[in-house]
């Protein structure tokens, strides 16, 4: 059923523009211009994080902290597999794709613990990244308790989405 | 975020160094490319999505969108710059469509536009969890990820993932309202 949300999605756009007479290539052009510059503006993150991960992964740093939280995971449901997309994704959502590109290919695309960890990446953000981003020529500083509140909720979800995956 | 950045990139190369020292420099080298490779990938997905985003912006169908939003806004972030309160609409509609790339812009304009007047903090902590919890409807990247890596029926995440997003941000929403002080 899901799979028809999209295209039926875009057709209501493309039907609603030809009723207000939308140049539909004009638009469309213009929209997709800005993918180029929003790259390039995102891509200093993406090495930094990156570079980030890949010392973080290789010196086996990031094991060492999966192995030591997956147990307290494991108790609320959340499968050992999955800590690390966890522990990553609010810190960078370029880290987390790697992680669950990684959990695709190992787990194959469709297992249970593919669509868990599905559910994880699309159901919660990069609170960290958010924060920078967001906030970079900004005033406020009062932000730690916005963030915890986030690393909270984002947590529960994640616990949440391992749960209804046995379900749906 | 720096003083994350700065430990783990002590500690791990410290223990490449005992490990194997030629490979700190490829480690880094490697994830520049990653990070290439994904842009590249972003590059595309976002040309897709923004011309879309395009369409239903000038047909005025993400106008209704955000005065629909209008309650809701008063409900959440309590009275608000008429300004900000467009960019904000604005910025959880992308958010809600998934727009990743449209909710960025309009997230830096509300907060700068916030910003400008007294009394809004708990504004700005209300916008930033919501937007730190994800409230997207349709999990745009996962989902073209799963079907280029083959998956048989790409879009059954959808409807766990409208779920889970939802109760993060509820989450969120009350614990802001309970533990952050709403100012007249």
């Amino acid at each position: 059923m899901s799979k028809y949300f999209i295209p039926i999605l875009f057709l209501i756009i493309y039907l609603f523009s030809i009723i207000k007479k939308v140049k539909p290539y004009d638009a469309f052009t213009q929209g997709a211009k800005s993918a180029v510059p929003f790259a390039t503006s995102v891509f200093p993150y993406l090495v930094s994080i990156f570079v980030l991960t890949e010392l973080f992964e290789q010196s086996g740093l990031s094991n060492f902290l999966s192995n030591f939280l997956s147990p307290f995971f494991g108790l609320l449901g959340i499968p050992k597999e999955l800590t690390k997309l966890v522990l990553i994704k609010p810190f960078s959502g370029n880290g987390a794709l790697a992680v669950l590109t990684e959990i695709y290919t190992k787990y194959g695309v469709d297992g249970y613990l593919s669509r868990c960890a599905s559910v994880i990446y699309g159901s919660s953000e990069t609170v960290f990244y958010v924060a920078a981003v967001y906030f970079a020529g900004a005033k406020t500083k009062k932000l730690a308790l916005p963030i915890i509140i986030s690393l909270i909720a984002s947590f529960f979800s994640s616990v949440f989405a391992c749960f209804i995956c046995h379900i749906l | 975020m720096n003083v994350i950045f700065g430990i783990i990139l002590t500690l791990s190369t410290i223990i490449l160094i005992f490990k194997s020292p030629e490979s700190v420099l490829t480690a880094m080298l490697s994830g520049g490319e990653k990070a290439l490779n994904l842009s590249i990938k972003m590059v595309v997905v976002y040309a897709v999505w923004m011309g879309v985003f395009s369409l239903l912006e000038q047909s005025g169908l993400s106008n209704k969108f955000a005065k629909m939003l209008k309650p809701l806004n008063k409900f959440l972030f309590g009275k608000v710059p008429d300004r900000a309160n467009d960019f904000m609409s604005l910025n959880i509609s992308a958010n809600v469509l998934g727009m990743s790339g449209a909710t960025t812009p309009m997230g830096i304009k509300s907060v700068q536009e916030l910003e400008k007047y007294k009394g809004t903090e708990y504004a700005i902590a209300m916008f930033f969890v919501i937007n730190a919890t994800s409230v997207q409807i349709i999990p745009s990247s996962v989902l073209a990820l799963r079907s280029s890596m083959g998956a048989s029926s790409p879009a059954d995440i959808i409807l766990p993932t409208i779920l889970a997003t939802l109760l993060s941000t509820v989450i969120g929403v009350v614990l802001v309202k309970i533990f952050i002080k709403k100012k007249a």
